[in-house]
């Protein structure tokens, strides 16, 4: 399978009103791979994330989801344009969740599958889904609301999988949960047949990721460091 | 005074203040916006009823009933959209939206006022008794038509309305800007068109409310402007964002509204209205059944 550039982010900067968080940063991410995005709380993880999906304060510089161009300049309005980005092939599952509390489980499913294919095929995608998470299956008509920490992680994870998506980007999902419960999730996120999409795992415990993606980036005061941008990939496609 | 006919006239204004609680709380929930132009969309609904009823001359009765309650519904979402379209769209993404939110709609709604009454100047007009005339008696209760009507017309709106919210797509996307606004963005649901739905749903409900309301009143510039402010303390009463809550606060108030009527005058309602509404939120800050504030933040 030839290898091509899911994400491409060039010089991106990005923040929320006077506070300045990415800084001048680049990033390749390709089809295929598992990147791991490893740093201490509040070095722009989550905020590179949300800038992807245009829901920072402000940003700037250039970022290219499947060959689109979804970055630019931008000074106000977050999320005004979040719904173009997730058509164009994004799934974001967001650090704390951000689920639904009154949605029971299989319509908060049903809500992740957003583009009219993925909607479509929602049945076989939910299936899909449940093998992943089996814990899931018993819950389908509760409220989230009800649901444990755990449960709730696997809830708003598998809606990020319900999309048809070419990129997903995990934030934290061992956040908040106990270890042994962390590390069935990422063994679960593991255990998704990427195919042609990518994924990108942003998550402070190095240990959980560590000989199990294909790349570590580390993400240090809004820039990206160690194994990091575009040299290495470039190298990753050099041995593809 | 008989307990049926209080109860009678309770249970029908129940239904058309609760028409209006509920749209104003699905707005506000979805879209985060207290929609001061409610009362516009309703004067507006009302004319356009008051339009299509001057049009239909010697029609049968039933066909005219139809067409006026579909004109009704058809003009307040039409007039719902057009106030997303001139004070949702432009706004909702700039700082301070909530109270930039109630001044333009307030705007609107004053601006849009004076165009009515330049239009159609300050003469009331009457709506056609779309339910005809009859009447109906089962033991001591008689049910009249309008009272009938309004009862099962809102009551079926209602449901179809609550419906559509738990089984459709748009209801499901709606309901998930309800509960997370945040989250709804990043599941991909765009804020705008959500918006639009949800204001001609809205404006919908507003529509029927007001050709049921004027069954009883007439249609005027201003007749918008208490049925406004009763469904929006309605909605406060029964707790911002609630639709079974803004339903039993439509059940209590229009109980005490004929309630007054009936032994104190008609004069009395706002007195005894606003009174009720200020003990039940002086008990029970978020209203009846009012999700705390973090709901909407989170």
């Amino acid at each position: 399978m030839a290898t091509r550039e899911v994400l491409n982010v060039k010089g991106l900067s990005a923040g929320y009103g006077p506070l300045r968080v990415l800084h001048d940063l680049d990033l390749v991410v390709y089809s295929g791979e598992r990147v791991g995005l490893v740093g201490l709380n509040g070095h722009g993880k989550s905020t590179l994330f949300l800038a992807i999906a245009g829901l920072t304060g402000w940003q700037r510089g250039s970022i290219r989801l499947n060959g689109h161009e979804v970055g630019g300049t931008r000074s106000q309005g977050p999320g005004r344009f979040t719904h173009r980005v997730v058509k164009l092939g994004l799934a974001l599952m967001p650090q704390g969740d951000e689920i639904f509390t009154g949605l029971t489980v299989e319509e908060h499913l049903d809500s992740g599958a957003f583009t009219p294919r993925a909607w479509r095929e929602r049945a076989q995608r939910k299936r899909r889904v449940l093998e992943i998470f089996p814990p899931l299956e018993k819950l389908m008509a509760t409220a989230v609301g009800r649901l444990s920490g755990g449960e709730r992680r696997m809830v708003s994870l598998g809606r990020g999988l319900m999309a048809d998506a070419s990129l997903f980007l995990v934030d934290e999902p061992s956040l908040g949960l106990a270890p042994k419960i962390s590390k069935g999730v990422v063994d679960a996120l593991m255990s998704v047949e990427l195919g042609d999409a990518a994924m990108v795992i942003a998550e402070q415990n190095v240990s959980l990721l560590e000989g199990r993606v294909n790349r570590l980036i580390g993400m240090h005061a809004g820039k990206l460091k160690g194994e990091a941008a575009v040299g290495l990939a470039a190298q990753t496609v050099r041995e593809a | 005074m008989d307990w049926s006919y209080i109860l009678l006239s309770a249970l029908t204004l129940a239904s058309i203040y609760g028409l209006l609680a509920i749209g104003i709380s699905i707005t506000w929930s979805s879209v985060g916006m207290v929609n001061m132009a409610y009362g516009l969309t309703f004067a507006v609904a009302g004319y356009g009823a008051w339009g299509v009823a001057e049009l239909m001359v010697d029609v049968d009765p039933i066909i005219t009933g139809v067409a006026v309650v579909a004109a009704g519904i058809g003009t307040g979402a039409l007039a719902g959209v057009l106030v997303c379209l001139m004070t949702f769209i432009p706004i909702h993404d700039k700082p301070n939206f909530p109270v930039r939110g109630l001044i333009a709609t307030l705007a609107l709604s004053l601006m849009g006022t004076q165009i009515l009454l330049w239009i159609f100047g300050p003469r009331v007009k009457t709506l056609p008794p779309v339910f005809g005339e009859w009447q109906a008696e089962f033991g001591a209760i008689v049910l009249t038509a309008d009272k009938a009507g309004a009862l099962v017309s809102s009551i079926l709106l209602l449901a179809v309305t609550l419906t559509w919210l738990k089984s459709s797509r748009r209801g499901l996307e709606i309901r998930a800007m309800m509960m997370n606004p945040h989250g709804a963005a990043i599941v991909g649901i765009g804020v705008r068109r959500t918006g639009i739905y949800v204001m001609a749903l809205t404006g919908a409900l507003a529509g029927l409310a007001a050709v049921l309301l004027c069954q009883t009143y007439f249609v005027s510039p201003f007749s918008g402007l208490t049925p406004m402010i009763k469904g929006v303390s309605v909605a406060l009463c029964g707790g911002l964002g609630s639709v079974s809550g803004a339903l039993i606060a439509a059940a209590i108030l229009g109980l005490n509204e004929s309630l007054t009527s009936a032994y104190l005058g008609g004069q009395y309602v706002l007195i005894t209205q606003f009174a009720l509404i200020i003990i039940i939120l002086l008990i029970r800050p978020r209203g009846i059944a009012g999700m705390l504030d973090k709901a909407r933040e989170a």
